[in-house]
């Protein structure tokens, strides 16, 4: 039974491989049934893996001290959830958009490798698996970032390369720092750290904490280390922008929830230094992310500033520790991860259609491509938090969390809704106009009926582009209306942490 | 169930109605009538209902609608709007772009109103509100052209912005009390001291509310907005969502802080400048929409001034109550019908300027009989004018409020200076419309606005502007049969008593009050509008535009350039500064450390100061030209020139450095230093 648990691991990497070493697979319809497929499958895999209580299983042990394990946690459970619907939807939508660039197998190769190790870091259950499983992920999305293998592609996968490496590594700093002073490696609810050697070093173990929240970090595009992602999203191609900013960028959360809660334990932490220092970086960054989208021109690079900026709204949610700012983070991973895909794809389209990627550029898009500027547009509603969508329920809950926190003064407390709300004011401010424009082009100065309307010709994609934006979009309309099972969920492991 | 379907059923039906208009334009208006009336007579049915709906967990917290006798008159009075407009809509989008788009969003915003005002909590109300302000929008944009996109630019921004700190003031509510359902709000908070946290809640609260409403000093929307908007929406827009900011005034006011002496006065000052400079500014208009939105800004200020009053009074405070209600009642019919008027006379002329359209009314029974009944409503002249009757309820309970202060001996100055704005406020209200209406129709027409015999308005349109004009003379006339139930069935909202005494419209004291007005009114438009507004010439009488555009308050206060640009750009340059200094430390080291040996290029590297000092330099300079709108032009890449400047100075000390000379006066100053030690310090 516990070898299930390999199955959705094993199953994508064994395609990816067979992508680039099959011959027939060379063939555009048999490589994208064969891919399509094996996405499918993947995600199918999972079922059974999320429908077992309790799985695990010991792989091998690194040394004697440090064996490699995976077990089906719920926390893993739920991002396993949301990596097999979004790199799925994604995938498909890859069809269209990859269609006229070079290298098909490879990129195919790489994309369900991927899958496959993020399903591996779902599912680890000890800081020395993930770290490992971690190092892979980074390494095997490389490819996907430089795939034009233009001088800035290059440039870009190197710089994200380095990054994903210094933040890892101070992780790795981190776990070496503390490991005098914990009683084992694997994620334990209550934290493994050992107090009774513990006592008298705690600003040591503190650092270290830091040392991993940073690192962790890195991925997740906080302060100081975000510089990867507005270099990162426009090089790459749109499908992979949008798993880069919704998935990989949460494989940063994960590792962070999984420090804080399973390795050193909220309680540690709890109106500590560390907790105060995480506050503010997170903070800075959602500032700073929306102040550098807001003033941004490239759209892609628009996005990933926003990108940088929202997922801080998770790290914030989790900084605050409490109960209901874990809900609002988790809702936030849902949200962030749904609708920035959503707004990568539309992007995506636009430069696929029309080849403009500066917003100016895009006055009457709407007139040209309806269906991909309503997912835009209504997917930006609920990232600036406009009611009913998901981006306004984990703001609710994510500013109840920062209002309930016990913190030294009540600065804190009220800092973190006021810098949410300016933030998303600003979100307004960078995405909404790009709407206005498209919608509403204004009359051309010539009257001329005729030129008129082949000002706007419609460019719309087909429906290989369009169903997973619209799947996106929806869902995350739907879940916002209708949290109630995912909040009783996420606070069924979550309360009383 | 009733109250779900009111509020989503619309929703569904705007999608449909878009999906049919795509290919039949006429089933599509048929379908979007029928939707209007549908929800009309679903109000109907609320009226005798008290009942409640929720939905768990939606959005998290829960969506709650529930209904008594305020709500279902206010959801009544908004569907009939909606239908009324939807009857005149067709005629008047004759020959329209974007139909489509228009009744899609016409038809989402019915439905997110109708939420907004059978909501039973605030969440609830502001999830509508947010779903209104979005939707509504589009009414703003529709003609597409520059003064629109920015008229709906404001819209959207106080839109967006009020919402978000309303947003505010509810986490703070939310997290101090558990509760936002109305019932539980008056609940928890009774009257008495409330604690900092709640009067700070209960501000960024009314907020957005306020915004919505056009309380000064947030109405600049509203006097752009009016205008440019299709007319059926510029009378949705005055008529009614107006009142969903007031409806969250009135939660506010009832709800949060019951009572409370100092915020009821500081909302008072608020009150009386809309209520004031609104009338003012429609004196000065010749621009006949933007009198009547300027007309609803101060109009609204009268009903704000009836909600502090009626907070200031307390439990008295029900005859004030009565009037806020009946002139929200009041004035929502009355811009109705006048928008509805303005929109007869555009569609014919596709002008709204006095100079432009006087005349045009002559000869045309209709439009004469609407616009005279809309004009006395709003006037308050008694008997005819419906808005008579409300304003001389909330005058009275002005007076009520200097009594009590009489008999209490405490000063009341400043409420009889209030009182007397109020009278002439109205006065202005008399002199504005007589303006309006006396230029429609007696002024001698222009050859151009002359329209011979051809048809300005179809049936279905005068029936519209008919029935809605009709009701405005049977509310004044039968003030104790009509308005007092409306009234009375309001007050449990408010968490008011209903008063024991009859009222009495047209006591001898509310008709002195009304002359007044009446006085005053006429003294303006003879000794003020005729000789100094308006000037003879050959092509008769010219109004002259002294529509103050230097004092406005938007381009003043809030798109100030100093604190639009220059604000914005330093904090901007600041995070940028400290956000790139790791990537700095990284480019540096990539330029130094790592640098190759021969470069060809002798392109100046500098270090990590330059780097990051000249790029915080770059962007103010960029700042500076955004800001001067291309007067100045700093062109020069600062970096550069700072990389240059360190490399000459490195190359200049690395050259002193090495020189004998340099040796020798190290040498000097250390001996100095050691003779200074020596003779001090031993």
């Amino acid at each position: 039974m516990n070898l299930l648990l390999l199955i959705p691991i094993l199953l994508p990497l064994a395609g990816g491989i067979c992508s680039i070493s099959l011959k027939p697979l060379a063939k555009e319809k048999a490589r994208t049934a064969f891919v399509l497929t094996m996405l499918i499958a993947s995600a199918c895999s999972l079922l059974p893996v999320l429908l077992n209580p309790e799985l695990s299983l010991k792989l091998f042990t690194l040394s004697d001290s440090l064996p490699v394990v995976l077990k089906n946690d719920p926390v893993g459970k739920f991002f396993a959830v949301l990596i097999a619907v979004v790199w799925t939807l994604a995938g498909a939508y890859s069809f269209e958009y990859m269609a006229h660039e070079g290298h098909l197998n490879r990129f195919y190769c790489f994309y369900l490798c991927t899958m496959g190790v993020l399903f591996a870091l779902c599912f680890s259950a000890t800081i020395i698996t993930y770290y490992m499983f971690y190092e892979m992920m980074s390494l095997m999305s490389v490819p996907l970032v430089m795939h034009t293998m233009k001088k800035d592609a290059v440039a870009a996968g190197v710089k994200f390369l380095i990054y994903s490496v210094v933040g890892a590594s101070l992780v790795l700093l981190g776990i070496f720092l503390i490991s005098p002073y914990v009683s084992g490696f694997a994620f334990s609810s209550e934290g493994v750290l050992n107090y009774t050697v513990i006592n008298g070093h705690e600003t040591r173990v503190l650092i270290a904490c830091l040392l991993m929240l940073v690192g962790f970090g890195t991925k997740a595009g906080m302060f100081p280390l975000h510089g990867w992602l507005p270099t990162a999203h426009p090089a790459a191609p749109s499908p992979a922008s949008a798993v880069l900013s919704g998935i990989i960028t949460k494989t940063g959360v994960l590792g962070v929830i999984r420090v804080v809660f399973f390795f050193i334990g909220a309680g540690f932490i709890r109106g500590t230094w560390v907790q105060y220092t995480f506050i503010c970086l997170t903070l800075f960054t959602v500032l700073m992310g929306s102040l550098l989208a807001f003033r941004e021109k490239v759209l892609k690079k628009r996005l990933a500033y926003s990108s940088v900026s929202q997922v801080s709204y998770v790290l914030f949610g989790i900084a605050t520790l409490t109960p209901f700012g874990l809900i609002g983070a988790f809702l936030h991973i849902i949200a962030h991860s749904l609708i920035k895909d959503t707004l990568f794809m539309s992007a995506g389209a636009i430069i696929e259609k029309t080849g403009k990627t500066k917003v100016f550029e895009l006055r009457g898009i709407g007139k040209q491509m309806p269906i991909v500027m309503w997912c835009f547009t209504l997917t930006s509603v609920g990232l600036i938090g406009i009611p009913p969508c998901l981006g306004f329920v984990s703001k609710w809950y994510l500013a109840q969390g920062a209002l309930d926190m016990n913190s030294i003064s009540t600065v804190f407390n009220y800092l973190g809704p006021a810098i949410l709300l300016i933030s998303a004011l600003l979100t307004a401010g960078y995405l909404l106009p790009i709407s206005i424009k498209g919608f509403f082009p204004g009359t051309s100065n010539s009257e001329n009926e005729s030129s008129g309307e082949n000002e706007f010709p419609n460019c719309e994609p087909t429906y290989v582009m369009l169903v997973p934006m619209i799947i996106l979009t929806a869902l995350s309309i739907l879940i916002g209306m209708f949290p109630g099972q995912i909040i009783g969920f996420i606070s069924n492991f979550m309360i009383g942490r | 169930m009733l109250l779900p379907i009111l509020s989503f059923g619309p929703m569904l039906m705007a999608i449909i109605s878009f999906i049919v208009g795509r290919y039949s334009k006429k089933t599509r208006n048929i379908l979007v009538i029928s939707t209007t009336v549908a929800a009309f007579v679903g109000c109907l049915f609320l009226w005798p209902i008290n009942t409640t709906f929720t939905i768990k967990d939606f959005c998290g917290v829960g969506l709650s609608m529930g209904v008594d006798g305020f709500r279902s008159l206010y959801a009544l009075i908004a569907s009939f709007m909606w239908m009324m407009t939807a009857l005149f809509s067709p005629e008047y989008f004759a020959h329209y772009h974007n139909r489509n788009r228009y009744y899609f969003f016409y038809l989402m915003t019915l439905g997110a109103t109708l939420g907004v005002f059978l909501s039973d909590d605030l969440f609830t109300t502001l999830i509508f509100f947010e779903i209104m302000s979005l939707t509504s929008y589009t009414w703003v944009a529709h003609e597409e052209n520059p003064r629109a996109m920015k008229a709906a630019g404001t819209y959207l921004t106080v839109a967006v912005i009020g919402g978000m700190t309303t947003l505010m003031g509810l986490f703070m509510l939310y997290n101090e009390l558990g509760t936002l359902s109305f019932a539980g709000l008056s609940a928890v908070l009774k009257e008495g001291n409330p604690s900092t946290t709640i009067v700070v809640a209960a501000w960024l609260t009314l907020f957005g509310f306020a915004a919505k409403a056009g309380l000064f000093p947030l109405h600049i929307w509203l006097p752009q907005a009016h205008p440019v908007a299709p007319a059926p929406a510029s009378a949705l827009l005055s008529g009614i969502l107006t009142k969903s900011g007031v409806f969250g005034l009135l939660v506010v006011t009832t709800r949060i802080i019951p009572a409370n002496k100092g915020f009821a006065n500081a909302l008072l000052v608020f009150a009386v400048i809309t209520m004031f400079t609104g009338a003012l500014l429609a004196l000065f208009s010749v621009d006949l929409k933007r009198t009547l939105a300027c007309s609803s800004m101060s109009q609204i200020g009268f009903i704000t001034v009836g909600i502090s009053f009626m907070m200031l009074l307390d439990e008295e405070g029900s005859l004030a109550a009565y009037g806020s209600i009946l002139h929200m009642v009041n004035h929502s019919l009355i811009k109705l019908c006048l928008f509805m008027c303005a929109g007869v006379v555009y569609m014919n002329l596709h002008k709204l300027n006095l100079n432009d359209i006087k005349g045009f009314g002559r000869n045309k029974p209709v439009l004469h009989i609407a616009f005279l009944l809309g004009a006395l409503s709003i006037g308050c002249i008694p008997p005819i004018g419906s808005g008579y009757n409300s304003k001389s309820l909330i005058h009275e309970g002005i007076l009520e409020y200097i009594e009590l202060l009489k008999e209490s001996g405490q000063g009341y100055g400043i409420y009889k200076f209030i009182e007397i704005l109020f009278l002439i406020s109205g006065g202005l209200t008399i002199a504005y419309m007589t303006k309006l209406y006396i230029c429609l129709f007696f002024d001698k027409a222009k050859e151009t606005t002359t329209h011979g015999n051809r048809k300005y308005i179809n049936v279905l349109s005068s029936a519209a502007i008919l029935t809605s004009a009709v009701i405005l003379p049977a509310l004044g006339l039968l003030g104790k049969a009509l308005m007092t139930p409306l009234a009375e069935r309001s007050m449990s909202f408010l968490n008011l008593e209903i008063l024991e005494h009859e009222i009495h419209y047209f006591s001898t004291e509310n008709l002195i009050g009304a002359a007044e007005s009446i006085a005053i009114g006429l003294l303006i438009y003879i000794l003020i509008v005729r000789p100094l507004m308006t000037r003879k010439t050959e092509e008769g009488l010219v109004y002259l535009d002294l529509w103050p555009s230097w004092l406005d308050f938007e381009k003043i206060v809030y798109t100030n350039k100093f604190v639009m640009t220059a604000v914005p750009t330093v904090i901007t340059a600041l995070v940028r500064f400290i956000g790139e200094l790791p990537e700095t430390i990284v480019y540096t080291l990539k330029k130094t450390v790592f640098k190759k040996l021969s470069h060809k290029k002798a392109i100046p590297v500098g270090n990590r100061f330059t780097y990051g000092f000249g790029l915080f330099l770059n962007s103010i300079a960029s700042g500076i030209n955004k800001a001067s709108r291309g007067r100045t032009h700093l062109r020069t890449d600062n970096e550069f020139v700072l990389a240059a400047v360190s490399k000459e100075l490195i190359n200049g000390t690395n050259l002193i450095g090495r020189s004998v000379s340099f040796g020798l006066l190290l040498l000097c100053a250390g001996l100095y230093a050691t003779c200074i030690y020596l003779l001090f310090f031993r």
